[in-house]
């Protein structure tokens, strides 16, 4: 009976002996697929990257993996609402005749219908009467050249804006206006407050140069022959700006 | 000749960088003029790119890809986008324009001691409540006229207001031209420096009226300075 016991426990044994050997042995075994398994795959990346480097020293990439984002430019727009520019034309002083005039005009453009206007103008005034009857007396001291120079500021309004038909394939843009303002005359070495209001007609051949004829009535009072009056005189010019 | 002088600007102008803008709406409508009676000639449809060429008041004239040219307004441009996808932007010159803008200018009618003033003025904002001004004035009367050119600054307290009051101090060259009560005036340029308080009034667009009143002291070369009150009211915009 003892050794039946004994030969089981001997038995037993061997077998608890044998299969801690296989499990430890099979432990070492799937570790050792494993690490095949690394190694060929470091293997693989080492040769790819041979291969990289031998590319690269082959030929430039073609292909740029790295996408650059499209820079926008954004210029500043020009803005031309200025409007400078030379006029010609005629003018009736009250009481000196008609004579000629010229000046210089400056305009900006607030609006597409109104616009502000400054201009110098410059004329000569004619004799008059009683200056006709006696040759040689200057008694209205109107000085060397007998100038008369004014300035006036303006809001003008658009009117009628559209196109102009010059022949059959060309239409130019054109507005009708009118202005009116304030400012001042000088002649005989005397300053007159004067107002003003008339009325143009502009055509534009390009977009930057304007063609205008324009005619204003500048009004003020005059004190020269004694008395005081209200003078109309009447301006008609025909005028070329430039817009910038 | 004249075709060289006409084709000048717009060979310049083609050297340009001009801003590209891309048509979003179902078409973008272009004009033969800068102005609502102008008659619509051309569209752009959406997708299109149309090059910004230039302003004038609230229109713009562009050029398409084809190569045509036409005018567009402002309120119809503000839906085109830049090829990245951003809005396109501008001054509308409304109420907001009228707190912050770069330039001023205006034209006044007014009193001054007596005599009839006439002013015109141009202003630089150094930022929305300050400004730099020049104002060149001449006044008229019976008894004395001349001219006074004058630098100054303008503080505006809430310029966000419709009524916006403000007030102004500075100084220039007053000129005199005639003088009767001194008729042989021998100095007829003078110094002179103000301060005066005023207020704006915002109308429409960029249009806004002025109003002020200025206390003035003329530093003469005689015995006496002068103290005199001028007093004038405008009409005034801004860009």
């Amino acid at each position: 009976m003892e050794s039946r016991t004994r030969v089981l426990l001997l038995t037993r044994a061997l077998v608890a002996a044998t299969l801690l050997t296989f499990s430890l042995s099979g432990c070492a075994w799937i570790k050792g697929i494993f690490a095949k398994k690394e190694t060929a795959e470091q293997e693989q990346v080492a040769r790819e990257q041979t291969e990289e480097e031998e590319d690269n020293a082959a030929a430039p990439r073609v292909i740029d993996p790295e996408v650059e984002r499209r820079e926008i430019k954004r210029p500043a727009i020009d803005t031309e609402n200025f409007e400078i520019g030379a006029y010609y034309g005629s003018m009736s002083v009250e009481d000196f005749a008609s004579n000629p005039v010229y000046g210089v005009k400056a305009a900006y453009h607030v609006t597409e219908d109104f616009f502000f206007e400054a201009n110098y103008g410059k004329t000569k005034l004619g004799t008059t009467s009683f200056e006709l009857l006696n040759p040689g007396v200057d008694p209205l001291n109107l000085g060397t050249g007998r100038p008369f120079t004014y300035y006036s500021l303006s809001l003008g309004y658009n009117f009628l804006p559209g196109e102009a038909f010059v022949g059959r394939k060309l239409a130019l843009n054109s507005a009708f206006y009118v202005s009116g303002g304030l400012g001042s005359v000088r002649y005989a070495g005397e300053d007159k407050f004067a107002l003003n209001f008339g009325a143009g007609y502009r055509i534009l051949p390009t977009d930057w140069l304007t063609v205008y004829i324009d005619v204003q009535d500048r009004v003020y009072n005059s004190d020269i022959f004694g008395t005081t009056k209200l003078t109309n005189n009447l301006e008609a010019r025909i005028g070329v700006t430039a817009f910038f | 000749m004249l075709c060289a002088i006409l084709a000048t600007p717009e060979a310049l102008a083609s050297k340009r960088d001009y801003a590209q803008l891309f048509v979003v709406e179902p078409y973008l409508e272009l004009k033969t003029g800068p102005g609502r009676g102008y008659p619509v000639t051309q569209v752009v449809a959406r997708g299109e790119a149309v090059d910004v060429l230039f302003r004038r008041t609230d229109y713009f004239k562009v050029r398409t890809e084809r190569g045509v040219e036409g005018w567009v307004a402002a309120v119809d441009l503000l839906k085109a986008q830049y090829a990245d996808g951003s809005n396109f932007s501008i001054d509308l010159g409304d109420r907001n324009g009228f707190r912050t803008h770069d330039w001023e200018m205006g034209v006044f009618a007014g009193d001054f001691d007596g005599a009839s003033l006439v002013s015109g003025y141009v202003a630089r904002s150094l930022n929305d409540n300050m400004k730099v001004e020049l104002t060149g004035s001449q006044y008229i009367g019976d008894q004395r006229s001349g001219y006074m050119l004058e630098v100054g600054l303008a503080q505006v307290f809430a310029p966000e207001w419709r009524w916006s009051p403000y007030v102004t101090i500075g100084g220039g060259i007053f000129r005199v031209q005639k003088d009767l009560q001194r008729p042989n005036l021998v100095d007829r340029n003078d110094e002179t420096a103000y301060i005066g308080l005023g207020v704006r009034y915002y109308l429409t667009r960029r249009f806004f009226v002025r109003a002020e009143g200025k206390e003035r002291v003329i530093f003469t070369s005689r015995n006496d300075n002068e103290e005199l009150t001028e007093w004038k009211v405008g009409l005034a915009f801004f860009f």
